[in-house]
């Protein structure tokens, strides 16, 4: 891995606005994501990781604000931009090509009436129209990426079971070669065994197309299989970032080792 | 009311039309028997992935799904030749909790009515006075202050507060049998507890039997009792939840024990598994068994 930077967030601060004032859901937060890493953002519910998904991605809506604060984003072959400034074009552009998002499985993310490969199309036709030519091919080997048959290309979103829905928005999110992938709760409300195969086909992916990602979940026990660095945040702030290992093995705050110690077990584990 | 209630399934086949499957069908349900008896009460609960038939199962005993083949039995009589007052009386006494807390209210109605139309199809209540009584004591049952609820509409409720609103209603109803078919999945980890503890509460005060439908092995774990393993429609498995879980002795279940993500950086998975071969037929998602082409 790389020790070049992709994305580096300094001093953020997001803040919502409510009747009862202003509520921080992110506080001061410094973060750096390496090219080439996998980063996962650990924390309970409301601690401002979705948030601060959102907010890099720029779909945060008010009463929500970024109220503070800079992510410089590195894109290969552009010039760093700062993520929280850019607009209109120039966002555009970016998206997809640049950063793209995976959203929650169980969210209905697919065009119900739009065949799998006219959902690739649409996004590459949009952001790449170059490719046109490509897509024939593009298509095939974006879903064999993911463990998927080319003839997915032709069926609706429905004849698709919840893990094969989540690999084709995995295959899309990563068709145009983005430098960053933030994916928030890629595997809630997926089962055991499809959360499995979920997880298997990110590392894949990072193994054999190098792509970056931020794997945002509440699950410790998908960070222990699954990230390279460990971000854990706590009432919008962030407490701890570290080796994933470190982070488990040796928590340096205490927060985190509460998180770790209330990690419900089963009686054993099957050998 | 609960004594000597028992619902037996033996040989349930579930078949669907399904385009592009072998046949041109797909078989949600093969074989399933098993009895679930009143007394004493207790909590069984059946668990396996997306598309292995688990909720396919919750409809058939409930009585919206007729089998394609094999008996649903309810007290030795088979549920779908019963008499009206017999069916009426069944469905008094096997009561439903589904999935989804946003889909089972009517947007346009208070929650109110869900709770007044129980007490008025029952005969709960011979007045209105009566009936709210009735009604708080069960919203106090399930936890929640029936000021804080009644006279809202759906969307101003959380939730767990929805999911917790037909949990009154059969607290109001006490049947012998509650058909949960997937009740916490979409709640998060501390309403889960809150929800599950009712249930258990159910089953000690009013002797409540349970037919607990999950995918997830912790809520199996913490509820107890008797477990039932399903996989590609057929039940692999059964027994006591700590046997099963400390002891699975069918490859099916150990693997779904194996695929728990072990919060250990250093016990990742050094295997890989494969589920291609099942999620290449047409729907297997658990949304898509509730809406079958016959």
């Amino acid at each position: 891995m790389s020790e070049e930077t992709v994305l580096e967030v300094s001093g953020l601060e997001v803040t919502y606005s409510t009747n009862r004032g202003d509520v921080r859901a992110v506080e001061h937060l410094d973060l750096s994501v390496r090219r080439g890493e996998i980063l996962g953002i650990a924390g309970e519910s409301g601690s401002g990781k979705s948030t601060l998904a959102v907010a890099l991605l720029r779909l945060l809506k008010p009463p929500g604000r970024v109220t503070a604060g800079s992510a410089i984003f590195h894109p290969k072959g552009r010039s760093p931009v700062d993520l929280l400034k850019v607009h209109g074009e120039e966002l555009r552009v970016l998206r997809w090509s640049a950063l793209s998002y995976l959203p929650q499985g169980s969210m209905s993310s697919l065009n119900p009436v739009m065949r799998v490969g006219e959902q690739f199309k649409d996004v590459i036709l949009e952001h790449a129209p170059e490719r046109k030519g490509t897509l024939s091919e593009l298509i095939p080997r974006l879903l064999a990426q993911v463990g998927l048959e080319p003839r997915v290309a032709r069926m609706y979103p429905h004849e698709l079971s919840g893990g094969m829905k989540q690999r084709v928005l995995m295959a899309i999110c990563v068709a145009l070669e983005p430098d960053l992938v933030i994916a928030d709760e890629p595997t809630t409300a997926l089962d055991v065994t499809i959360q499995r195969v979920i997880l298997q086909s990110l590392a894949d992916l990072r193994h054999d197309f190098g792509v970056t990602l931020m794997v945002i979940s509440h699950d410790m026990g998908v960070h222990a299989q699954l990230v390279d660095r460990v971000a854990v945040m706590y009432e919008g702030r962030l407490v701890e970032v570290g080796d994933v290992r470190q982070v488990f093995k040796n928590p340096q705050h205490e927060y985190t080792q509460q998180l770790i110690e209330s990690i419900p077990r089963l009686g054993r584990r099957a050998s | 009311m609960i004594d000597g209630k028992v619902i037996e399934l033996s040989g349930v086949q579930q078949r669907f039309h399904a385009r592009g499957a072998v046949g041109g069908y797909l078989t949600a349900v093969q074989d399933a028997t098993f009895t679930l008896a009143a007394d004493p009460p207790q909590v069984v609960s059946l668990v396996g992935q997306s598309g292995s038939g688990k909720s396919t199962i919750a409809r058939n005993v409930l009585g919206l799904q007729k089998p394609t083949a094999g008996t649903v039995r309810y007290g030795g009589k088979d549920i779908f030749k019963l008499n009206r007052a017999e069916y009426d009386e069944y469905r008094r006494n096997v009561q439903p909790v589904f999935q989804d807390p946003y889909a089972i209210f009517n947007p346009f109605y208070r929650v109110d009515r869900v709770l007044w139309k129980a007490v008025k199809k029952f005969g709960l209540a011979s007045g209105r006075s009566q009936g709210l009584a009735l009604i708080e004591e069960s919203l106090r049952a399930v936890k929640l202050e029936p000021e804080n609820v009644l006279g809202r509409y759906p969307h101003q409720l959380s939730g767990g507060q929805r999911q917790r609103i037909m949990l009154a209603r059969i607290h109001l109803l006490r049947p012998a049998f509650v058909i949960a078919d997937e009740p916490v999945s979409m709640l998060d980890a501390q309403i889960r507890k809150v929800f599950l503890d009712i249930l258990l509460d159910f089953q000690r005060d009013h002797g409540m039997t349970t037919l607990f439908i999950t995918h997830d092995l912790s809520t199996v774990y913490y509820l107890g009792g008797q477990v039932m393993v399903i996989n590609k429609g057929v039940i692999v498995e059964r027994g006591p939840v700590t046997s099963v879980m400390h002891t699975p002795s069918h490859p099916y279940t150990r693997l779904l024990l194996d695929s728990i993500p072990q919060p250990d950086p250093d016990a990742r998975w050094t295997t890989r598994i494969n589920v291609d071969d099942e999620e290449s037929l047409p729907p297997t998602d658990g949304k898509e068994e509730a809406t079958p082409i016959i």
